[in-house]
């Protein structure tokens, strides 16, 4: 009895680590989402572009680790500044739509140049963080959990609070929460759009590149990245797509849920239910809850 | 950057076209002197929301443009100057159904307003309060999220908003649309209130003659894109047409509704 309970604490406590990794990968569209109300299906492609790039500095050009990260970090700083300039502000009266098959297009770019620029094989990233159960926790609580869950797990804490901090108390979050909620009215009162894109779309660029190296440092850099973006879909589904609470939330959720479904519902399905799980676990939510968890609602007065 | 003239705005001969092929405006001129209130009168699509947006550049993000003529702000020509641009140099456009930003505190929603100035924190609080004394409802209201506020209060958060840019100028589209007329009043009386104590000069576009005109200094008239009719407000209030046509008054004493159902029953009668 005591061993299965602890089997099932493991299995919970591994699969919410791991949701913090689809977490990572939220935030980022949320970001998006929030300034522009595009799902922006590049998210992917900047994760997968960001983290290619760390390491081809750190491999192909040997400089080292703290300094390629900070150069990665620009590079995308750099992605964001000339999306803003060639992609949003041409799409500035477009539709919502327009600007979001624009994102589809704007991730075979990232990807195409990623791999021009560093190759296709896959690449393996060493943050020397192993991705083994931490000898220490194994001892004391019997549960065994990565170390490399646990680095994801405050990485996203961190990020979260930085980012809350950021919208809710600097005058930039205060202009992007006004642009989030009418653009036109933000525009009206000289909030520069501009200068709002240019930061949610480097935001985004940075924390894509976090969750890659993340990724990255578990399955390999590789093009695969790409896919396992989407998994962050049923995550926002859940959560919400404007809330950054509920995009870690989302995330917590899926892991846990789809770890715990594939160990004890698992085997009557013939295992491997975990990669379709979520998105059965999210179309309930579009059916009884579409705006998610923490999704702001639609506010209307009557 | 200012100039001389007596005048803060100074539109000529402008034409207006929406996507290249829709005339929204065609022939329009109209002055703002400093420090005065005018009013832009004409029914629904008569052109009054373009010809605002035409002033505060906000007509590109609407796919419309400029075609013919020009406009001039306190010596500046409009041309290709973006909004943000425009609030730089002092004019505020208070769009059209308010526009809050219903997510935001009503607080947050005002100081949002003075995004495009440099001020610190203590200043940004002095300049509330000050806009407070002005808006004193919204003073009780000011942490509640803004959706959740009444229509009157929305149009004075917008309002509010707008003030917080310090402008010399604003441009006010249809700020009484849907209220009850007794907040109808209390905007106007704000709206006179900013302009004398704060020498904001305001060109405002309305669809309610009466209370506009008796608020404005000045009145423009235009229909279907055109400037039919102008003049001072007391003059425009004293006219026939105008009081025929968009105060409901005729020659015979003022006609409601009532009156006309009678007029209809009885001709009904005279036909049976």
């Amino acid at each position: 009895m005591v061993n299965e309970l602890l089997f099932f604490m493991e299995v919970l406590v591994g699969g919410l680590l791991a949701g913090t990794m689809y977490s990572l990968v939220a935030l980022g569209f949320v970001l998006i989402f929030k300034a522009s109300a595009t799902f922006n299906f590049s998210q992917g492609a900047m994760v997968f572009f960001s983290v290619l790039a760390f390491c081809g500095f750190m491999q192909d050009f040997n400089i080292p680790f703290v300094l390629a990260f900070i150069l990665a970090a620009l590079l995308m700083v750099v992605v964001g500044l000339c999306t803003e300039r060639f992609v949003l502000r041409p799409l500035m009266n477009a539709s919502e739509d327009t600007v979001l098959m624009a994102t589809i297009g704007l991730g075979y770019v990232l990807e195409g140049l990623a791999q021009a620029a560093w190759g296709v094989e896959v690449r393996r990233l060493d943050l020397g963080i192993g991705d083994f159960p931490v000898p220490w926790i194994a001892d004391n609580l019997k549960l065994f959990i990565s170390a490399l869950d646990i680095t994801a797990g405050l990485v996203a804490t961190i990020m979260i609070i930085g980012l809350f901090l950021l919208f809710k108390y600097t005058k930039i979050g205060l202009g992007l929460r006004a642009v989030a909620d009418d653009a036109g009215a933000a525009s009206s009162i000289g909030i520069p759009l501009k200068h709002i894109m240019l930061l949610v779309w480097s935001a985004a660029g940075v924390v894509a590149l976090v969750a890659g190296c993340m990724w990255g440092a578990r399955a390999g850099v590789q093009f695969a990245l790409v896919d396992l973006a989407l998994k962050a879909l049923p995550v926002l589904i859940i959560g919400g797509f404007s809330s950054i609470p509920g995009a870690i939330i989302g995330g917590l959720i899926i892991g846990a849920v789809e770890k715990i479904l594939e160990v004890y519902i698992g085997p009557f399905f013939g295992g491997a239910i975990e990669g379709w799980a979520p998105y059965v676990l999210a179309i309930f939510f579009l059916l009884y809850r579409p705006e998610g968890l923490f999704g702001e609602k639609i506010i209307r007065r009557v | 950057m200012s100039n001389n003239s007596a005048n803060i705005l100074d539109i000529k001969n402008i034409e207006v076209m929406y996507d290249s092929v829709i005339l929204a405006l065609h022939d329009v001129s109209l002055k703002v002197p400093k420090g005065k209130v005018v009013a832009l009168l004409g029914a629904n699509g008569a052109g009054k929301s373009t010809t605002l947006k035409a002033v505060s550049t906000m007509l590109a993000s609407e796919r419309g443009k400029v075609t013919k003529g020009s406009i001039d702000y306190d010596g500046t020509l409009i041309d290709k100057q973006n909004p943000s641009q425009m609030v730089g140099l002092g004019m505020v456009q208070v769009l059209e159904g308010r526009r809050c930003f219903g997510h935001l505190t009503v607080e947050e929603n005002i100081i949002s307003g003075a995004y495009s100035r440099k001020l610190s924190k203590g200043d940004i609080n002095q300049e509330l309060e000050k806009i407070y004394t002005y808006f004193i409802r919204l003073k009780e209201r000011r942490k509640s999220q803004a959706a959740f506020t009444s229509g009157g209060e929305q149009q004075m958060i917008a309002v509010a908003r707008a003030m917080m840019a310090k402008p010399k100028m604003l441009l006010l589209d249809e700020p009484t649309m849907g209220l009850a007329p007794q907040l109808v009043a209390e905007i106007f009386k704000i709206v006179k209130e900013l302009n004398q104590k704060e020498g904001v000069s305001i060109l405002l576009a309305e669809q309610n003659t009466n209370v506009a005109l008796k608020n404005s200094d000045y009145g423009y008239i235009i229909e279907t894109g055109r400037v039919m009719l102008d003049g001072t407000a007391q003059s425009l209030l004293n006219n026939d047409q105008v009081k025929e046509l968009y105060l409901g008054i005729s020659k015979k004493g003022r006609k409601n509704f009532r009156d006309v159902l009678k007029e209809e029953s009885l001709t009904k009668k005279k036909i049976n």
